[in-house]
């Protein structure tokens, strides 16, 4: 640790930290432009300028090349450090198209923010306009390049290199001719080709997924946690007037970093289309009420061991958790499985994993074991009259097998988020939320429990959380214990009888997250890309 | 001025001085005997007493750069040669590649045992395409005869030099913008630190030197440091070739000791200034302050006079103009230089010196009233000092420079100042 002293402020910061992270990380402000936490320094908007006390009087430098030092002196605020850190951005603006207006970067834009918080300046460009050209370049599946935009930070360059090592990007010309671009006949189509967009502190690069679709300012974000593997990366689900209009990495240092891959990124589309839309029986639609009435009748004229269930690796914890309970409480816990289906590949040494459900973990938690075939068996002899699967699809996986197995079910109850061929073979469907409508817990591969929260609010109030219906059920069963009204009450009863999770609630679970200390299933993310290039620096409390 | 023998031009106009036979009749060569006889660290320190500094242009003490150079990281040692002579109005690197590649060669041999280094690389500007071939000539010659490759001259030391062609970037003249040329990538300037002497070439410590300052190591070697530091001022040691070009009657270059005056030289070797009297001289390639005719009557050339002057040594070629040179065009030259040559990675640099350029050509279409001059002088200083290489320094300085000294070349082009432009950022 080394006692540095900025603006006056007594600080203590690990050694090794650069002396913008320094400031950043303690809730000081320094404008910058090229310098990235997590990305190798460059050096070169030369915005976040510093005056540093040395033995010859004080030194004008760069903060993010210049690591701190016992002792060291730092000005951000004076005279000569403000110019320099003005002059910078009036140089970056010179001749910025400033066409923010049809720009969708708009609003989170850094030049924008910088320019009031730092710039403040009247224009004086005093000569015609330089235009560089290059509007709208497609140069991925996903990307839009606008050159014109840029500010040639090399942020994105510097990403390829660094991450995804496909280093597709690069600069061309000299000077103020200098242009980001892509090599010939190469194409920015990368698995983590997305996350240029958002260290893009301009609108230079953005999705095509998410252009002209909502003004950032609309957007209201909540805390999520990607389900798309069991990497389980932290991001934000951004929403506006119930629809979702893209997924953002959320910063966790000890996970994705800030970065995810473009198949987590691009599957927000996923959870709003092919919704289960209604309650429905037989080939009828129904009100949920009635329907859960019809249930609880058939199921209370069955045998405590005649009902089986199938639990969830794609389901919270708490819809595992209240699944596990009614089985204890009602059924034969001996018939509760969770068939984890076979990974389907596209892993890589990043952050993407074969297995592609986000909670295999926690299944492993709260024990419920995987399917075996005795229960296969005894489903095709016919032992199980009722089964309820939740958030599964048995048909759409094994279609054969399943068609075997549950042709002598009686009464097949889906919980569903989306239509599966599952869904059109159940005699009862109870349409459920997806993880963006609801909160709830999910462990990842390295045993790190993580907290989502809820995004939107289905319009059809029918359509409930997987763990609440199950407590209708169990109400409607005249089961006691499952009075729970909302999720974090029903993690916080979990936490109180699971060896795992003592002591734990969800309101105080850290935003990126907790490790149980279970053995992974996974190796830790980035192997092979170099360690954190910037030593973090916080300030000890 | 002292007479002295000469120490970098001995074999200039030499018949067939560049080769290995007429150089070792010459004595050269010679310093190897004191060379092999001394430890690296004596050779270092005999280069620091000689006063030599480096002749790239910055004037830093050449022994003190090598002393810089880790010898316990376990990694190659590398002396990367600058010989990517590009400053405006510079040209006598070249002379000394054409006439005496094997001097260069020698002052080599003795940089690479005194930093222990085993491989040098000679990037030489792109456009020199003789003064390649006599140097792959020479390095040829010399490794049959056992001054390079293994076991030099029984002295046990291996030494590898290579020619590298450089595209033609001014650019690639700044020490890491070389290394990154050399390493075979666009000749952006490292961000520093860490500096080429600890982290240089693929990595590993590397020393940049230019031709002129390693030409002047032999002698040094062979003579002593003393005898050296006895030539020229007292912090300017040695001999250097003074190069004169512009406005004078006889363009060329002369080696001599440290310390004529500069009135001197324009009279005695330039024959005088040429179509009327003296306005302004540019002492040290471009990218120096420019002086009026006034400030030349003390000046003479050595490092301290130029820093007295407010002005730089910089590569000690002159550039002379005479009273009918309209400053303004002269500048426009210059910023149109610097604008193309900016690597384009640091935002003040690639932005500013455009943004000079745009202002000038403005100012000289008669379009600009004086507030753009102002503009042009705050640019300046938003430039300076504010980059990773002195690329911006290099325009900031004649910028300024021009504008402050010759003001009126460039008030006749503008109007009148009418409305406020924005008020200066502060």
């Amino acid at each position: 640790m080394a006692k540095i002293k900025i603006d006056g402020k007594e600080l203590e910061v690990p050694d090794g930290t650069n002396v913008l992270e320094a400031v950043l990380s303690n809730g000081l402000h320094l404008e910058h432009f090229c310098y990235h936490s997590y990305l190798p320094v460059a050096g070169n908007c030369r915005t976040c300028m510093v005056e540093i006390e040395g033995p010859k009087g004080p030194l004008l430098t760069i903060g993010c090349n210049t690591k701190v030092a016992e002792g060291m002196v730092i000005h951000t605020d004076t005279p000569k450090a403000k110019t320099a850190q003005k002059s910078a951005l009036e140089m970056l603006l010179l001749d910025h198209p400033l066409d923010c207006p049809v720009c969708d970067k708009a609003g989170e834009c850094k030049l924008q923010n910088q320019y009031m918080e730092y710039g403040l300046y009247d224009f004086r460009r005093g000569v015609p306009h330089y235009f560089k050209g290059g509007k709208a370049e497609d140069i991925g599946e996903h990307i839009i390049l606008d050159q014109e935009r840029c500010v040639l930070c090399t942020r994105c360059i510097r990403f390829v290199d660094e991450i995804p090592k496909s280093s597709e990007l690069g600069i061309v010309g000299r000077g103020y001719e200098s242009k980001i671009t892509i090599f010939p006949d190469a194409r920015l189509d990368n698995p983590y080709s997305g996350n240029v967009t958002d260290i893009c502190p301009v609108g230079a690069l953005t999705l095509k997924e998410v252009r002209f679709k909502q003004r950032v300012w609309f957007l209201k974000k909540a805390e999520s946690i990607c389900p798309g593997c069991s990497r389980g990366c932290n991001i934000t689900v951004e929403h506006n007037r119930g629809r979702i209009y893209r997924f953002m990495p959320r910063e966790n240092a000890e996970l994705n970093k800030t970065w995810i891959c473009d198949e987590g990124r691009f599957s927000f589309d996923h959870f709003q289309e092919n919704r289960v839309t209604g309650v429905r029986l037989g080939h009828s639609e129904k009100g949920l009420q009635e329907a859960l009435h019809q249930l609880s009748e058939i199921l209370s004229g069955m045998g405590r061991e005649e009902v089986a269930g199938l639990a969830s690796p794609w389901a919270a914890l708490e819809d595992n958790f209240i699944l596990k309970k009614l089985f204890e409480k009602k059924f034969d816990v001996k018939n509760l499985v969770a068939p984890i289906w076979a990974a389907k590949g596209g892993a890589d040494n990043l952050l993407k994993l074969a297995e592609k459900y986000p909670n295999e973990q926690g299944l492993k938690l709260l024990g419920i074991p995987p399917d075996d075939q005795g229960f296969w068996d005894r489903m095709e002899k016919g032992a199980f009259k009722a089964v309820i699967v939740m958030n599964q699809d048995p048909f759409g996986q094994d279609e054969e097998r399943a068609k075997k197995a549950y042709g002598r079910v009686k009464v097949l109850v889906v919980l569903s988020v989306h239509k599966t061929k599952t869904v059109e073979q159940a005699g009862m469907v109870f349409p459920v939320r997806a993880f963006t409508e609801k909160s709830g817990t999910f462990v990842n591969a390295t045993g790190r429990l993580q907290r989502f929260r809820q995004a939107v609010e289905p319009e059809n109030p029918d359509v409930m959380e997987s763990s609440l219906w199950l407590c209708r059920l169990a109400g409607a069963l005249q089961v006691e214990g499952f009075d729970f009204e909302d999720t974090p009450s029903i993690f916080n009863a979990m936490a109180k009888e699971t060896e795992a999770l003592k002591g734990l609630t969800f309101q105080s679970l850290p935003s990126t997250g907790k490790v149980l200390g279970m053995a992974p299933i996974a190796p830790e993310p980035f192997q092979g890309v170099k360690a954190q290039p910037n030593v973090r620096g916080k300030a000890k409390a | 001025m002292q007479n002295v023998e000469p120490q970098l031009t001995k074999r200039f106009g030499v018949k067939d001085g560049h080769t290995l036979k007429v150089f070792l009749e010459t004595g050269g060569y010679s310093s190897l005997k004191n060379l092999f006889a001394k430890k690296p660290a004596e050779v270092i320190e005999e280069v620091k007493a000689s006063g030599l500094k480096g002749r790239g242009g910055a004037g830093f003490s050449c022994g003190m750069k090598w002393s810089f150079v880790p010898q316990t990281t376990g990694k190659p040692i590398y002396l990367a040669v600058n010989a990517d002579e590009g400053e405006p109005g510079t040209f006598t690197d070249n002379y000394m590649l054409m006439n005496d590649p094997h001097l260069l060669l020698e002052g080599i041999l003795c940089a690479c045992y005194a930093i222990n280094s085993h491989a040098a690389y000679i990037y030489v500007r792109g456009e020199f395409y003789g003064q390649i071939q006599r140097l792959n000539a020479a390095i040829d010659e010399a490794r049959k005869a056992g001054y390079l490759g293994k076991d030099i001259q029984g002295s046990g030391f291996d030494l590898e030099v290579t020619v590298h062609r450089g595209a033609g970037a001014y650019i690639c003249g700044e020490e890491t913008g070389l290394l990154e040329s050399l390493e075979g990538k666009p000749g952006k300037p490292r961000i520093k630190p860490p500096f080429p002497a600890v982290v240089g070439l693929f990595g590993c410590p590397t020393i940049v030197n230019n031709v002129k300052t390693l030409a002047s190591v032999p002698w040094i070697i062979a003579n002593g440091a003393a005898a050296y530091a006895a030539i020229g001022t007292k912090e300017s040691t040695g001999t250097h070739l003074f190069g004169l070009s512009g406005h004078v009657n006889q363009t060329g270059y002369w080696e001599m000791p440290f310390g004529l005056p500069v009135l001197e030289f324009i009279e005695k070797y330039g024959k005088g200034v040429k179509g009327g009297r003296l306005k302004a001289v540019i002492p040290g390639g471009s990218s120096c302050p420019v002086l009026t005719a006034e400030e030349c009557a003390d000046l003479a050339l050595s490092y301290e006079s130029m820093r007295d002057h407010k002005t730089m040594f910089g590569t000690g070629c002159a550039i002379v103009m005479n009273e009918h040179t309209d400053m303004a065009k002269v500048l426009k030259n210059l910023t149109r230089f610097y604008s193309h040559e900016s690597c384009g990675q640091c935002t003040p640099c690639r932005e500013g010196t455009a943004w000079e350029d745009r202002l000038m050509r403005k100012i000289l279409e008669g379009e600009a009233t004086t507030q753009e001059l102002g503009m042009m002088l705050e640019i300046a200083d938003n430039m300076e000092g504010k980059t990773i290489c002195v690329l911006a320094a290099a325009l900031a300085m004649p910028v300024r420079s021009f504008i402050q000294k010759f003001r009126a070349d460039f008030e006749k082009y503008c109007k009148p100042s009418i409305s406020a432009v924005p008020e200066a950022i502060s």
